[in-house]
């Protein structure tokens, strides 16, 4: 839950000293990187790293602890779930899965909410009005409250939990987006723009949107982390992506009996792959942001 | 200033009316209640029998236009599960639900601004990263999974704390640290720019010349000044809490209304589907009027602005 | 022996003592840990929705003329007997003397008519067709004048098929309405409602006149908690007795854990899937080798087994044992060998697409999903759709799913009222229907002979197994766990009941 939603407008424009001082404070973020492009390419090879199809178990296997605890076979080497499917492979192919659903998630709400956003900045009257009248109201329907519903409604699969978080989410970027339009637009170039006769289609794709892109673009990443967490508690509440895909919200929440009962794998490797997803997408989000768009700083 | 507020005001009444609408479309599009009302093998005279008590033969305007007459004079119908008064039951479990929210807040405070302040005077520390991580990690830890490792710790292993209900301070220590972690982050951030910010100010240089101890200067001049924003923020959140507790409040049998709106929609119990929802926008409405209010107060430029 | 002797001595002693002295006066309390969300109407058995969930307060709350109790399944209770006339066309019952609701009023057989009469849960409009008229003869005499003979009244009268044979007091309910009644209901039940918080929970306390004797346990707390872990965590902490409704891993954690007991319950409740697609002439499920492949293909044993410890009941029937005109299946077999072959003969030894295998969340995780397992290793392949349960009921009803479907009923009655919603043409949930079994089916409705009626309604039972119609899972047993400090827990005590019950009888261990 970023804060962002309602968070006050607040001035503009920072004191050099503090942007000097942001500037300074955050060192590159190596590590964060290195675990999403070990994350990624993961994602993309999955088939050819993963040692069996994590969607088929046998029920006579299942429950095995990973290899190195005592019952655990090196077939199995991060052990089997509840159907006797391999843990690591299922980690391995929700690393895909995780990521296409966080991304697309994101970038469906990322380009909804930026579209409606430079809309309604640079339009104003009653356009403003009226997308700005949808985003509150969005805004006052609680996120997860609108996830189950939209879940109640569509049904569940990969898609369409996608569907439902670009659709929880894509206020955020429109808040946002708009208040950066609403000062851009008053900038000379612009003015000069509009002068020079450009028509408002051209001003707003060559002018106004590269100028959003850095905000967006932070924004994405934050959020990101909130999209894949959203995810594992509608799996907990039972609408998340069904099974037997593997994402590993689902393996969280799936794995979340066996917790009581000593199969500690099953929540403790998913649920590790989601922190280290989370946090690396918000340290590199506040690397970012610093570095980007300080004017941010407030998300 | 006067137009101003009245602009606002009247923006408030019309989001409120789309999420009254919104809200009675979407629970309607979700299916029909009566089949969960029934065991599977029930009849279909049983269900249409059901319908009818229900309200829900009536046709969709008809429906609307007595939702909105209800609401107005204060009654928000009663529950197709509970059938009893959706009112009685929503204010039956604020109390709840603010407690927890509030027990939430105060961890997340407890958390977010130390590591902020620290974020922001010890950069890049030991204890700026990891506070920074602490902070970070509980927005990564989805909540129904710190809520199951607080139960398995702190109630079967140790067995301090009771691991569901309410009734004692005990009860609310695990679900409000659970909800609370969440929110960490977002405060830790905020008070860690807010601060930056005053600390590059002209004032506490002055002060800094002046030759104050250092610590002083944080504390005093810098904290007093970062901390406005963050309590906004604080405010805000404390209404959003109420809000996403749905999974917090089921791992620990919590009741508050996220439970109520969770049941709601499973048990496809429109009215109070309806009415948690409209309760609960018409507060996060209310405090960002209140929120740009105040600060159109704090800055006139805000009012020409939107 | 010794010790026995004195232990017997003392219990008479006890038996003995006046009313009031200490040694006889109910005392303790058990909590339970419940799955569901309690709500008032589960206080009022008129408005009885056709679920099993709100017996387990009406057996508390309330009594009835005639309910199940242990090892009876329409035991006397407010009524001490009844009789049918040689026409079968009235049943007088006779009520017990000197019986009174919690708020002292007598239980008179006005109450009994009274309470039939408002009656208005499920079923209501069957029995009220039905019933011709209710006469309350003399206070402890009612008679129920049928239209005409009709063989299952007490089927569905005195059992939790509905609520009508549950009594409430007719001058308190006039007097506060319904609304009234819900928020402070009175009974003649052994347990007098405390309070209540919509979801929360429920507190009882013993009613000491309760006709068939006084409880030993003075309070009795409902306490609702949704979360399954979160329930055996209060269970093992002992925050509460008895917790309900605990599955696979944590139902062997239970059964591990020292000073716990592993409680299975039996409900009428058996799991399935059907292959819609059967009515489907191209659809290769409209094969009946295909169908008896499928039957084949699921090792039921091992599902019950990792869901269930192995103590559900694997079956080859829809309808479930305790069912009136049950009919003995010959047992399920796991045969992946035969499958395949029974495959290939109808013309898929590669296997096929068989579309989507739909569920609720919560059987179709513990049942859809190991057996969706199974089909695909024997080539029938099936892609798991899991739905939440209101939509997937929904969508079940309204006939848009294909392919393979899981379904479960919990529902009352006997063997004619399951097959009637789920095998005879025009039922519920019912895809397509041959002509020779619902004209079966329309033989026995009217018949009173229940020897021709078992007849009929064996064969029918018959035909679904040979032609394969379903694929029976099992009788899904019910988990639950009981905590050290309970003596009788009153689970699996009622043929057929979920609970525990009755609650009179229920104690506690002696420190």
């Amino acid at each position: 839950m970023s804060v962002s939603t309602a968070a006050p407008s607040r001035a503009v424009g920072l004191p050099l000293a503090s942007r000097l001082a942001a500037f300074r404070t955050e060192g590159f973020p190596t590590f964060p990187i290195l675990i999403l492009l070990v994350l990624v390419f993961t994602a993309v090879f999955a088939e050819f790293i993963a040692p069996h199809n994590p969607e088929v178990g046998s029920l006579s296997q299942r429950f095995k602890p990973p290899a190195w605890i005592a019952g655990g076979s090196s077939t199995y080497l991060l052990g089997t779930d509840h159907i006797g499917r391999d843990v690591l492979s299922r980690l391995i192919f929700g690393a895909r899965v995780s990521m296409i659903v966080g991304f697309t998630a994101v970038i469906f709400a990322g380009v909804l909410g930026t579209a409606l956003g430079i809309l309604s900045g640079y339009f104003g009257g009653w356009v403003d009005q009226v997308i700005m009248r949808i985003t509150d109201t969005w805004l006052a329907l609680p996120a997860l409250t609108f996830a189950i519903f939209l879940a109640a409604i569509v049904g569940p699969s990969e898609w369409n939990i996608v569907i439902i978080l670009g659709a929880v989410y894509w206020t955020r970027y429109a808040r946002v987006i708009r208040g950066e339009v609403l000062s851009i637009k008053e900038r000379d170039f612009v003015r000069l723009a509009i002068v020079a006769g450009c028509s408002k289609m051209t001003i707003m794709r060559r002018h106004v949107l590269p100028n959003v892109l850095n905000s967006a673009i932070v924004l994405a990443t934050l959020m990101l982390g909130v999209v894949i967490v959203t995810e594992a508690a509608l799996s907990f509440l039972g609408v998340g992506v069904p099974p037997p895909k593997p994402a590993w919200g689902l393996m969280l929440a799936d794995g979340k009996k066996g917790l009581m009962a000593g199969y500690w794998w099953l929540t403790v490797f998913p649920g590790v792959c989601i922190v280290l997803m989370v946090l690396s997408a918000n340290l590199l989000g506040d690397w970012l942001r610093v570095k980007l768009d300080p004017q941010l700083r407030q998300l | 200033m006067k137009r101003f507020v009245l602009r606002r005001l009247g923006y408030a009444v019309l989001t409120l009316i789309l999420l009254s609408l919104t809200i009675f479309l979407f629970v309607r599009v979700t299916g029909d209640p009566t089949v969960l009302l029934v065991e599977p093998g029930a009849s279909r005279a049983d269900i249409e029998a059901l319908r009818q008590d229900l309200g829900l033969d009536r046709s969709l305007v008809v429906q609307y236009v007595g939702f909105v007459k209800d609401v107005i004079r204060g009654d928000f119908g009663r529950s197709f599960y509970y059938r009893t008064p959706v009112l009685e039951l929503y204010l039956s479990r604020l109390p709840n639900s603010l407690l927890l929210a509030a027990a939430a807040m105060a961890f997340s405070l407890l958390i977010g601004i130390p590591s902020g302040i620290i974020a922001a005077v010890r950069v890049n520390g030991w204890w700026d990263s990891a506070g920074k991580i602490f902070a970070l990690l509980g927005l990564s830890m989805p909540s129904f999974w710190v809520g199951l490792l607080l139960i398995l710790f702190f109630s079967v292993y140790l067995g301090w704390l009771p691991s569901s209900g309410s009734g004692t301070v005990w009860h609310v220590l695990m679900p409000a640290f659970a909800l609370g972690w969440y929110f960490a982050a977002a405060h830790m951030r905020l008070t860690r720019s807010s601060m930056l910010e005053v600390l590059g100010s002209e004032y506490v240089k002055l002060a800094r010349l002046k030759g104050l101890p250092e610590a002083l200067v944080i504390s005093k001049h810098a904290f007093k000044n970062a901390l406005i924003p963050v309590m906004t923020l604080a405010g805000i959140n404390l209404v959003l809490m109420v809000n996403v507790a749905i999974v917090v409040e089921t791992v620990f049998a919590w009741p508050g209304i996220g439970r109520l709106i969770y049941e709601g929609i499973s048990f496809r119990d429109f009215p109070v589907v309806q009415a948690t929802v409209l309760m609960n926008g018409s507060m996060v409405v209310i405090v960002s009027l209140m929120v740009d209010i105040l600060y159109a107060v704090v800055d006139p430029r805000i009012r020409y602005e939107r | 022996m010794r010790l026995a002797r004195t232990t017997a001595l003392l219990a008479a002693l006890a038996l003995l003592a006046p009313a009031g002295s200490t040694s006889a006066a109910p005392a303790g309390q058990i909590t339970w840990g419940v799955h569901i969300s309690l709500a008032p109407t589960y206080f009022d058995p008129a408005e009885t929705p056709g679920l099993i969930t709100p017996f387990m307060v009406l057996y508390a709350l309330h009594d009835a003329v005639a309910k199940p109790m242990p090892g009876q399944a329409f035991a006397p209770s407010l009524a001490e007997s009844w009789t049918q006339s040689k026409d079968g066309l009235v049943w007088e019952f006779v009520l017990r003397k000197n019986v009174r609701f919690h708020n002292g009023e007598p239980v008179t057989a006005e109450d009994v008519k009274f309470s039939f009469e408002r009656y208005r849960g499920t079923a209501a409009k069957l029995l009220h067709d039905k019933v011709a008229a209710v006469d309350a003869a003399d206070p402890l005499r009612v008679r129920f004048k049928l239209k005409k003979p009709w063989p299952d009244f007490l089927t569905f009268y005195a059992t939790p098929a509905t609520g009508a044979a549950w009594v409430v007091p007719k001058k308190y309910v006039e007097k506060v309405g319904d609304e009234g009644f819900k928020k402070a209901p009175v009974g003649a039940g052994p347990y007098k409602f405390v309070a209540f918080k919509p979801g929360v929970e429920l507190v009882l306390e013993a009613y000491e006149g309760y006709w068939r004797k006084a409880p030993e346990v003075k309070t009795l707390v409902l306490r609702v908690i949704p979360d399954e872990a979160t329930r055996l965590a209060a269970l093992k902490r002992g925050e509460v007795d008895i917790a309900y409704s605990i599955t696979g891993p944590l139902a062997e954690e239970l059964k591990r854990t020292a000073g716990l007991t592993l409680k299975p319950t039996y409900m009428p409740f058996t799991s399935w899937l059907v292959p819609v697609d059967q009515w489907d002439p191209k659809s290769p499920w409209h094969d009946k080798r295909v169908r008896q492949a499928a039957n084949l293909a699921i090792d039921r044993d091992a599902i019950n087994q990792a869901s269930y410890l192995g103590l559900s009941r694997v079956t080859a029937n829809i309808v479930p044992h305790q069912m009136e005109y049950f009919w003995q299946a010959p047992a399920p077999r796991f045969d992946a060998a035969q499958a395949r072959k029974l495959l290939a003969e109808a013309g898929y030894p590669n296997g096929f697409d068989a579309g989507e295998l739909s569920g609720d969340m919560i059987y179709g995780t513990a049942i859809g999903e190991p057996a969706a397992n199974y089909l695909n290793a024997a080539g029938i392949r099936v892609r798991l759709r899991l739905m939440e349960r209101a939509a997937y009921y929904a969508e079940y009803g309204e006939k848009k799913l294909r392919g393979v479907l899981y379904t479960g009923s919990a529902a009352f009655g006997n063997a004619a009222t399951r097959l009637e919603t789920y095998v005879v043409g025009g039922g519920r949930y019912v895809y397509g229907s041959s002509p020779d079994i619902d004209g079966l089916f329309a033989e026995q409705v009217n018949e009173t002979n229940p020897r021709v009626r078992q007849q009929v309604l064996h064969r029918i039972q018959q035909m679904v197994h040979e032609r394969a119609m379903a694929i029976p899972v099992m009788e899904t047993a019910f988990l639950n766990g009981v905590g050290g400090r309970v003596d009788n827990h009153g689970l699996n005590v009622i043929t057929g009941f979920a609970y525990s019950a009755p609650y009179e009888d229920l104690t506690i261990r002696k420190k």
